[in-house]
């Protein structure tokens, strides 16, 4: 849930990549990294093995500047999409504010999406928290692989009811990295809003 | 509604600021800081001879995350946590407690401060903003933050993202 630090003035949201292995979550922070001014971003931190798969997680923080005089923060997270990693999944999932769902277009890995959205779901509810109450994105990348499947067809497996907020990305190229992010950002902002 | 991290605004906040600065005095460490479970900075002090401190959001970040791992191990043999989290280098140390269930007090250190008297002025600290917290909590502010706070925050994120297209 977003905090309120009065004795800072300052206000935070996290916001937390979740999906498969290899899905490109990791690549979309890199990307964000790249592009966010300097004054806007703080050191990107990535806890990952030696063949650069996340460990625990990857941490960017995001500041958006003063908002009715509080200091305004997202803190970006990605889980390790390895299905092992799941202890490490949860914990990273403990206050968070909005999920981007990075789902893989390659045809040997709609099963993994599946899964992986089945384990959100999951951990989520140990946090006492439901995918139907938190904001939600999806983003569907690689879509350069000359085999991706059609958009349709992970919906259709995402998001059967089209409910969701979707995105297509080639992150390593940049292309489809931001959308998600501002559309679950200000998702967040708005149910801030009808909070308030 | 939105949650405050901790009750602490005002003067309290200020007592809790004025006990980090103390804890820095009397254990010789080189900075204090209270973050949120998530990994918020809440509150932070330097000693004034200490060296610029590296990013507090990302020192903030691992230890609030090791400090749930390691909660997480201790669980899985049915224990709630483990009773001190110090980590020890040649050149520097961390010492973590639990303020209540959503913050930790954290003293970073040198070779020039004794563990002991970490340990022990870490843990007078805690019981005293402890004490703060206590006696400040009912008068938990109501989160006003402004009705026009996420139009606001918004524009700005329009403004940092621009119209969400790839340059
Ligand atoms: N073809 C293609 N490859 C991509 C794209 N985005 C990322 N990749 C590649 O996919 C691989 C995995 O990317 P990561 O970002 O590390 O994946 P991850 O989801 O963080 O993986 P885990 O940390 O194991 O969960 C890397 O080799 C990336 O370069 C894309 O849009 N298209
Ligand atoms: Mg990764």
């Amino acid at each position: 849930m977003s905090t309120i630090n009065f004795a800072a003035r300052e206000i935070n949201f996290k916001l937390v990549y979740y999906g498969p292995g290899l899905s490109g979550k990791t690549t979309n922070l890199k990307q964000i990294h790249a592009h966010v001014p300097v004054e806007s971003k703080g050191e990107m931190v990535s806890l990952q093995t030696e063949d650069e798969r996340t460990l625990f997680f990857d941490f960017l923080p995001l500041d958006l500047g003063k908002v009715n005089g509080f200091k305004t923060r997202f803190h970006l997270y990605t889980v390790p999409g390895q299905v092992f990693y799941n202890a490490s999944r949860r914990l990273i999932l403990r206050g968070v504010d909005g999920v981007v769902f990075v789902a893989d277009s390659a045809p040997n890995r709609l099963r993994a999406n599946a899964e992986s959205l089945r384990n959100l779901r999951e951990n989520l509810a140990e946090h006492g928290l439901s995918l139907g109450d938190l904001p939600y994105v999806i983003q569907v990348n690689k879509r350069d692989l000359l085999d991706a499947l059609p958009v349709e067809m992970i919906r259709a497996v995402l998001d059967p009811d089209g409910v969701s907020p979707l995105f297509e990305a080639v992150a390593q190229q940049h292309v489809g990295v931001i959308e998600p992010l501002k559309a679950v950002s200000k998702l967040v902002l708005e149910k801030l809003a009808q909070r308030a | 509604m939105l949650e405050p991290s901790l009750d602490l605004y005002g003067e309290a906040a200020e007592r809790v600021e004025g006990l980090l600065v103390d804890l820095l005095t009397q254990s010789r460490a080189r900075y204090a800081l209270l973050i949120d479970r998530q990994g918020f900075v809440i509150l932070h002090r330097r000693a004034a001879w200490a060296p610029k401190p590296p990013s507090l959001d990302s020192l903030a970040t691992l230890i609030a995350s090791n400090h749930s791992a390691n909660e997480a191990i201790a669980q899985l043999f049915g224990e709630a946590s483990f009773r001190e989290t110090v980590q020890q280098s040649d050149g520097v140390g961390t010492y973590v407690e639990s303020v209540g269930d959503k913050a930790l007090l954290v003293t970073v250190f040198d070779a020039s401060a004794p563990l002991g008297k970490v340990k022990l002025f870490t843990k007078r600290t805690l019981e005293r903003i402890q004490a703060v917290l206590d006696e400040t909590r009912e008068a938990a502010p109501v989160a006003d933050i402004g009705g026009s706070f996420s139009a606001h925050a918004g524009a700005l994120l329009d403004e940092l993202f621009g119209d969400g297209k790839a340059p």
